[in-house]
């Protein structure tokens, strides 16, 4: 290989428009100071949209730097749902951080440098390569969940989260060098093949890479990070997280899983008994845990880690052929709806921290009572995190009803009907915390007169994730095709 | 679009229409909502005379077939068998009744409420016209946001813990139907249609009998059958008259017609094994529920309860599994419907008037409003099933039905259930007595209002039913014919193809027993 590979740069177009971005973004604060910074909002989000572009436009070059990346539909269908958290998670930061006098280059930059991470991570097809992108990822969110330095929560979140996803990392490496001594290669594609096929040491490896991205995802019982941070962040950022962090980790996961699904054998079966058990303690634990939750972000935060339980049903029924298919285009449509639905319910809940003066925080400020008697003092803000909510409780007719619907079809095709019914089943409970906000919103009187901000930009950022809510519940067909183009071409 | 479409989602382009309406217009939004549940129940009518009811016309009308999300099997299906044109019907009927009897009960928020009632009636509509089985999920979840809303933010004192009591319950018992549908996708062919599932499905007894407690969960859950009938007494007490309205004339009905549609015929075996239970907790309803209407001191408690009894019937009549009684179940519904709603209306009336619900507070109205009285009494003459009324057609075919069964123990059940409307007469002259005459105790009695001419006009419609399908009930039933017929014939034929013995329809010599007639001639 002595010419360029210019090929191979091409198709990482995706990955460099979001670093480029990021980095125009930091010069932006050396040269353009001034006290206005709104432009910034809206540079990240022509940023995230000239990569998703960048992605459709140009058709996939399959595997590049010898197999190290893929760049497929599937990865396609990933940029394009990562590129639309971030374009809704940055006009609801605009909005929040303006409220906060805190805009600054730096912060839409690392939303940049994470999602450029997050991108790679959905094309990586190497071990190594998956590291590098993880590590992107997690250093940028790790640096903005730690954004507002004041107050006790950002920082305790911040440390916690970078110390266990230290370790969470550490565990991915060692078990990446475990495979790599059991197969010699560190290529997905090459991890059924080797002398060390099927060996304890290949077992232990998948095990320990399965540990290291069950954290990222947050399934049970890697979890326990997941609500201090997510309330200890700053809410958008929050936002960006449940749904950039756990698309991107979701797409390797499959990757990782389905390469290991080729070749018959005890890595298979154990990789899959691991996924499994951690589905149904994800599911169960995740939904039990949010149902005493006074605080609507951190209800929202256990909520994440319910759906990780879903989305992992979807990736274990992928081990059957005949239902792979149907659920790999699942669990994408899951993440697409995940994303806008996510994103949409904390924008609420950043709208709904406004203080009425000064600078200080309000006491408790994701107070169930804080919403109540929400839909007298802005009817709209109650309609969006309403319909949010029936979404997240996966009621028709929303993105949520038919994302559920795809991945328990997966579930019942690939007869894996326990945690099917596991699944159903912790959805009830799903069910009673999220109509409780609804409860509150519009079934009893206002406590104080607090206003929720109201910003142009995060009118924008709910409109959007209402409306696409509402299409991917109503007419969601062309999505499905997508998702079902892109799962095909990782079989 | 064809008329169903049409009549199917009118209601929602209405309710599109009032969120263009400012807030404050409340008399406007009044208007439009009655307009449009106008307008939908006479291009409704459209479907009534359109129906070719004779033998052989085609299964379902006014079929029609779009792809929805075909990528994921689901389809927009949609046609009406008789009993479904029946209901459909009931729907439009009693929607523009409903919107009439709160024009000046709701005061607040009045273009939520009249939003949530438009999106209600295109979900009912839709739960019944829906051929796709996905369809029929979706419209039969959509009916729980806005009555959700409607018992939330409308209702009575305690509304939160009935209204998540509602909601749980139904949603609970229906995501495993949602399983057992996704279970028949990959069983009949890999599609969700309905008619092709039905022909399609190829499961195994043991799969069979699985699918069919599934489904069977959800439709007793909204029935209500006995033992999971609790969610029902608070929904009614609490929910505004008019959701208790919808709730009773409607609702309930979506649960015998799914047993109807669903759960008997895509699983005879199954359902022919269960059927004993069926009947079993058809009758301890029809009972229990009577019973508990008797002690009841809260009106609309009280016809909560009495709709526990009502609907034990219907369900006896489906369990009958002969024609007469699947032709009651089917007219029973409708008068439960009717008696029922109207029921729930008078008790409203007089809630708008005395603000309360307890019975003891009243008493000696009958010549302070005579003409409520009077309507009061012919609804109760309907409830109890007196002849004349259409309560003793439905009521008469189910347990005559009954009897004659083939059913095992069918007369045990038949007799059982008879106790049932002695009950229902007693707790319901009792509460006429208690409520209508008598002296009047309370001074706050003294001086109440009659009907007025909306409140009227709200009462006669219903009056004028009762009596008309107490009188005439033919054109009523001759929809419901070839929809019964099939269902029994379906039965039959599976039992020919199990080589079972016969246990459906009708016992042929018990229709001409007389002593006279010598044993094997027909008559």
């Amino acid at each position: 290989m002595n010419t360029l590979p210019v090929r191979d740069f091409a198709a990482l177009a995706p990955v460099a428009i979001l670093a480029f971005g990021a980095l125009a973004l930091m010069l932006t604060e050396v040269f353009l100071v001034s006290g206005r910074r709104g432009y910034q909002a809206i540079v990240t989000v022509a940023v995230a949209v000239l990569a998703a572009v960048s992605v459709l436009v140009v058709p996939p070059a399959g595997t590049v730097f010898g197999g190290q990346a893929t760049v497929d539909l599937f990865s396609t269908f990933v940029t394009v749902v990562i590129c639309l958290g971030v374009a809704l998670s940055a006009l609801v930061s605009a909005a929040w951080l303006r409220a906060r006098g805190a805009e600054r280059g730096e912060y839409y930059a690392l939303i940049l440098f994470a999602a450029s991470g997050m991108v790679l991570l959905g094309m990586s097809s190497d071990l190594l390569v998956a590291f590098i992108a993880i590590e992107i990822m997690s250093l940028s969110t790790y640096s903005l969940s730690a954004y507002l330095r004041r107050g006790k929560r950002p920082s305790e979140a911040a440390f916690k989260y970078m110390i266990l996803g230290a370790i969470s990392s550490a565990l991915l490496l060692y078990g990446s060098s475990l495979i790599y001594g059991a197969t010699g290669t560190t290529l997905f594609s090459g991890m059924h093949g080797g002398r060390g096929a099927g060996s304890l040491l290949l077992v232990g490896g998948l095990g320990l890479v399965a540990a290291g991205i069950a954290f990222k995802i947050a399934a049970v019982p890697f979890h326990a990070w997941t609500p201090d941070v997510y309330e200890g962040a700053p809410t958008p950022v929050t936002a960006f997280m449940a749904a950039g962090v756990k698309t991107a980790a979701f797409a390797l996961l499959a990757r990782i899983f389905l390469s290991s699904q080729t070749g018959a054998g005890v890595a298979d079966v154990s990789f899959t008994n691991i996924l499994t058990v951690l589905a149904f303690a994800t599911m169960i634990v995740g939904n039990i845990l949010a149902l005493p939750q006074r605080s609507v972000k951190r209800m929202l935060a256990y909520s994440s880690i319910a759906h990780a339980g879903y989305l992992l049903v979807g990736v274990v029924s992928a081990k059957v052929e005949g239902a792979r298919s149907i659920a790999l285009a699942g669990v994408l449509f899951y993440l697409a709806a995940y994303t806008a639905t996510a994103v949409g319910a904390f924008a609420v809940v950043g709208a709904m921290e406004a203080r009425n003066k000064g600078d200080e925080e309000p006491k408790r400020p994701w107070d169930l009572d804080r919403y109540s008697g929400l839909a007298r003092k802005n009817p709209a803000l109650a309609f969006a995190m309403t319909v949010f909510m029936l979404s997240l409780a996966g009621v028709p007719p929303t993105a949520g009803f038919v994302g559920k619907l795809y991945i328990f079809k997966a579930a019942v095709g690939a007869q894996l009907y326990p945690l099917a019914i596991a699944g159903v089943l912790t959805s009830i409970l799903g069910a009673f915390y999220y109509l409780r906000v609804i409860v509150h919103m519009y079934m009893k009187p206002a406590e104080g007169d607090e206003q929720p901000v109201t910003a142009t930009a995060m009118a924008l950022a709910l409109g959007g994730a209402v409306a696409v809510v509402a299409i991917l519940g109503i007419l969601g067909d062309p999505l499905v095709k997508l998702a079902q183009a892109a799962s095909a071409v990782v079989m | 679009m064809n008329l169903l479409s049409v009549v199917t989602f009118l209601p929602l382009a209405g309710a599109i229409g009032l969120a263009l309406i400012p807030r404050d217009e409340a008399a406007q939004h009044r208007a439009l909502t009655l307009v449009v549940s106008l307008v939908t129940f006479f291009v409704s009518l459209g479907l009534w005379f359109g129906f070719d009811a004779s033998p052989g016309a085609a299964e379902f009308q006014f079929e029609e077939r779009y792809n929805w999300m075909s990528s994921i099997g689901i389809g927009y299906h949609v046609g009406l068998d008789g009993v479904a044109l029946l209901l459909v019907m009931l729907t439009t009927i009693l929607m523009p009744i409903v919107v009439l009897s709160t024009w000046n009960a709701v005061e607040e928020r009045v273009k939520e409420f009249m939003i949530a009632l438009l999106v209600l009636e295109t979900a009912m509509i839709g739960t019944f016209a829906a051929l796709d089985l996905i369809l029929f999920y979706v419209f039969w979840e959509l009916i729980l946001i806005p009555m959700y809303l409607l018992i939330g933010v409308w209702g009575s004192q305690n509304r939160l813990y009935a209204t998540v009591k509602f909601f749980i319950y139904t949603f609970a018992a229906s995501v495993l139907m949602l399983l057992a549908i996704l279970f028949l996708y990959f069983h009949d062919g890999n599609t969700f249609d309905y008619v092709a599932a039905r022909s399609a499905l190829h499961v195994s007894p043991e799969q069979g009998r699985w699918l069919f407690l599934a489904f069977a969960l959800a439709f007793a859950v909204k029935v209500p059958m006995f033992p999971l009938h609790t969610w029902l007494p608070d929904a009614h007490t609490e929910a505004p008259t008019a959701g208790s309205v919808i709730l009773a004339g409607v609702l309930l009905k979506m649960g015998t017609f799914g047993f109807f549609r669903y759960a008997l015929p895509l699983f005879p075996e199954a359902a022919l094994t269960f059927r004993p239970l069926l009947a079993t907790l058809a009758t301890i309803g029809i009972v229990y529920g009577a019973l508990m209407s008797f002690v009841q001191t809260d009106m609309k408690r009280l016809v909560a309860y009495s709709s526990v009894s009502h609907l034990g019937f219907v369900m006896l009549g489906l369990a009958a599994l002969s024609a007469e009684g699947l032709t009651g179940s089917v007219y029973q519904m409708l008068n439960h419907g009717v008696s029922t709603g109207a029921l729930f209306l008078i008790v409203g009336m007089l809630y708008e008037r005395r603000h309360t619900r307890a019975i003891a507070e009243y008493g000696g109205l009958a010549k302070q409003v005579p003409w409520m009285a009077t309507a009061f009494v012919i609804v109760t003459l309907s409830s109890i099933g007196l002849p004349g009324t259409n309560g003793f057609v439905g009521e008469f075919l189910i347990l005559s039905g009954t009897f004659l069964s083939r059913l095992s123990q069918a007369p045990v059940y038949a007799t059982i259930a008879s106790l049932g409307v002695i009950l229902g007469a007693v707790y319901m002259l009792f509460l006429v007595e208690k409520v209508f005459y008598g002296k009047i105790e309370n001074p706050e009695n003294a001086h109440l209002r009659d009907l007025s001419v909306r409140e009227g006009f709200v009462l006669a419609p219903m009056i004028v039913f009762i009596v008309v399908m107490g009188l005439v009930p033919g054109p009523f039933l001759a929809p419901a014919k070839p929809a019964v017929d099939r269902l029994v014939q379906r039965f039959q034929q599976v039992e020919a193809r199990q080589g079972w013995p016969t246990e459906v329809g009708t016992v042929p010599t018990a229709i001409a027993a007389r002593p006279t007639t010598p044993p094997g001639g027909p008559f």
